[in-house]
């Protein structure tokens, strides 16, 4: 039987922060495991695009993307701080402690695009999610054609997960594109929109068996989609992940319905074919 | 399924030997004023005990979706964390049960129990439940004027999902039903006799009568809104007229039997001890899905209305759960302030359709 049906789906386990790196202003990386070996174990067999529910007690509980890659050692979140559970986390010290429970839902099949070109499209934070899929690709590098990253942020200051992007960078078996909205003086590279690295001269975005990831803020969402159907993708090709205010994760609280989804359980992963069908405005 | 029969005068015995086995029991009585309630039964208050009566506005679903729930405590001393998970499982019985509320308990184990992850709070108090349902028969106590159980095909007789139910038959006498095999060991007390083939026609033309009580409203035509809304038929303009009759109180939420929508809060009770608590929710309320940086996805009071109605009555959903989430009681319509409880909606559903069709 599915362990999930004898037990407590609301009960979070302790965990230990065991150190914390900024990444950009207000977003910072929390590195953290289960006290509990046998937890981190379990836990460790999530799906990249699953969330966890991160509890700091007596102030509350918020979803928050892995951006980590199942193949990766390390468990950690990346997280902005917008209000009071989030400011929380921001305040902890390694060694302190504080809960967390999943992961929870679909995640991205990344099985069934064995054999494809992958294209991957993030926006500002929406690396996070992202970033999850990026690293495991490269780690089954063999099951997939083409990788190409594209990567958009405000201004140089608002890159993140540097060290990841100076490997892929210079990696090899994929391609890498990275654009700022706002150069400073000592940006030397492209300057504009992320759609806007699929006309960069030396560019060629494989459309034919490919699957598009795209995740960002709503405005650079609706360009990025209209760019990337300009070029001949399917609705059916383009994959990402919805957002929404969620108290419990688990289908019960009702927070997170979108038209005929339960973004919790049935997302937060789905195709902008799907997106479109959900009966609601995202 | 085992019925048998009781003399009027021995239908409170149920409430006793309910209470002999050790369960508490909850019961429907008249209030201060009009108004009704379920309340715990005590040797005082037992002689009170309604059986014909109008159907109390706050639904007996807070006896197993409990209205504040405590879900953790959490005690936090010197760097360590300990969380205590909090089940309150009284083993406990709802004695005059309605057949709708009957249809709202389903609808709320189809959906607590349902699907990949269980609630167990639900469950564990679910599990002690015991349900005695009452038909509604009598035209002047018990069918209201807002009732349509008839048109949500939940009553007047709940065909299943009771332990015992009880029917008026008149003449002194009233047939029970057992619907589980907790209901047929209660048939051992000598107060239960063996009915006759004139009981069971006597059943039949008491249902008949029953159902011939309720007002033909508009809302016979709560299949056809179930078609409309499934097909996305309903105009943005309809929805905007019902969105603008909405004060956005969440009464109707409060309700209903068969809402399940909830939210979760920290509060600190003591210097190290916090305890996690979830409570219901309503999507009419602005503050439903409003997200961290103040984006609300549904902004417009006529999208959250949109929102209840499609997740009650479109086929989507029914086939989720297998079960509706409106049962027929009518509450929305007895405590909306703006007339938009589900039979004016219907109605207006209905109205706009009728225009459409003539242009
Ligand atoms: C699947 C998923 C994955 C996510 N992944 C990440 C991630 O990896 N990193 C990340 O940084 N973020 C992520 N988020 C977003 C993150 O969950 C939110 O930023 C977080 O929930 C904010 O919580 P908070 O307690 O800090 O804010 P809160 O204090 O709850 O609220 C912030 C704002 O929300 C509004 N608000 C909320 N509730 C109410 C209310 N009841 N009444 C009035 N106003 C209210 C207010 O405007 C307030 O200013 C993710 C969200 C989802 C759904
Ligand atoms: S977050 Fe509670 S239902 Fe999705």
């Amino acid at each position: 039987m599915n362990p999930a049906a004898t037990e407590n789906a609301y009960l979070p386990k302790i965990a230990v922060l065991d150190r914390v790196v900024d990444e950009i202003a207000e977003v910072k990386t929390f590195y953290w495991r289960f006290e509990d070996p046998a937890e981190q174990a379990a836990f460790k067999k999530f799906r990249p695009g699953q969330f966890a529910q991160v509890s700091l007690f007596g102030t509350g509980e918020f979803p928050a993307s892995l951006p980590p890659s199942p193949t990766e050692a390390e468990t950690f979140f990346t997280i902005r701080t917008v209000g009071s559970c989030t400011a929380a986390l921001h305040a902890l010290k390694p060694g302190d402690k504080f809960a967390v429970r999943g992961p929870y839902g679909n995640g991205f099949p990344m099985e069934d695009y064995y054999g494809k070109d992958l294209v991957f499209v993030a926006g500002g934070i929406g690396l996070i999610p992202l970033r999850s899929c990026i690293i495991y690709a490269l780690a089954h590098r063999d099951k997939y054609k083409k990788i190409q990253i594209y990567y958009g942020a405000k201004s140089p200051k608002d890159l993140m997960y540097l060290q990841n992007l100076h490997e892929w960078e210079k990696g090899a078996g994929v391609e890498f594109n990275l654009t700022v909205d706002r150069a400073d003086a000592t940006w030397k590279g492209h300057v504009g929109v992320v759609g806007s690295l699929f006309k960069k001269p030396g560019v060629q975005v494989p459309v034919e068996n490919t699957v598009a990831f795209v995740c960002g803020p709503p405005v650079m969402f609706r360009f990025v989609i209209k760019d990337l159907q300009a070029l001949g993708f399917h609705d059916g090709q383009i994959v990402s992940t919805l957002e929404r205010y969620m108290k419990c994760g688990v289908g019960k609280c009702g927070h997170c319905c979108i038209g005929v989804a339960y973004v919790c359980v049935d997302g937060p992963v789905f195709t902008y074919e799907q997106i479109q069908k959900l009966g609601e405005d995202i | 399924m085992r019925a048998c029969i009781l003399h009027r005068d021995d239908v409170l015995k149920i409430v006793d030997l309910l209470r002999q086995q050790g369960y508490e029991v909850v019961a429907p009585f008249f209030g201060r004023g009009r108004d009704t309630r379920f309340d715990n039964v005590t040797d005082e208050n037992r002689g009170q005990i309604q059986i014909h009566l109008p159907n109390p506005y706050h639904p007996p679903k807070r006896f197993v979706m409990l209205q504040i729930e405590r879900l953790f405590n959490i005690q936090q001393n010197n760097g360590q964390i300990q969380i205590e998970p909090t089940y309150r499982e009284p083993k406990r019985a709802i004695f005059g049960i309605r057949s709708c509320d009957i249809a709202g308990i389903w609808h709320l184990d189809r959906f607590f129990l349902g699907r990949e992850f269980r609630d167990i709070y639900y469950e564990k108090r679910r599990k002690n439940l015991f349900l005695v349902n009452v038909v509604c028969t009598d035209p002047e106590r018990d069918i209201g004027e807002e009732c349509f159980c008839v048109c949500a095909d939940t009553g007047p007789a709940a065909r299943d999902h009771f332990d015992l139910q009880l029917m008026d038959l008149g003449d002194g006498e009233f047939m029970v039903v057992a619907g589980t095999p907790a209901g047929e060991a209660m048939f051992t007390d000598p107060i239960f006799r063996k009915g006759t083939d004139a009981h069971i026609a006597k059943r039949r033309a008491v249902l008949d009568v029953a159902r011939k009580s309720f007002k033909p409203s508009t809302t016979s035509w709560f299949s056809a809104a179930v078609r409309y809304v499934s097909q996305g038929k309903v105009a943005e303009k309809t929805w905007e007229e019902i969105g603008n009759r909405c004060l956005e109180c969440g009464g109707c939420s409060y309700v209903c039997p068969a809402c399940t929508c909830f939210t979760v809060s920290d509060r600190r009770v003591g210097p190290d001890e916090v305890e996690r608590v979830r409570m219901w929710d309503a999507c009419a309320l602005g503050g439903f899905t409003r997200m961290a940086g103040g984006h609300n996805p549904r902004k417009a009071v006529h999208d959250r209305r949109n929102r209840r109605f499609f997740r009650k009555l479109s086929h989507y959903f029914i086939q989720r759960e297998l079960s509706m989430a409106c049962v027929g009681c009518g509450r929305c319509a007895a405590v909306c302030h703006g007339d938009i409880g589900m039979p004016s909606v219907v109605e207006m559903i209905r109205r706009a359709a009728a225009e459409t069709e003539k242009t």
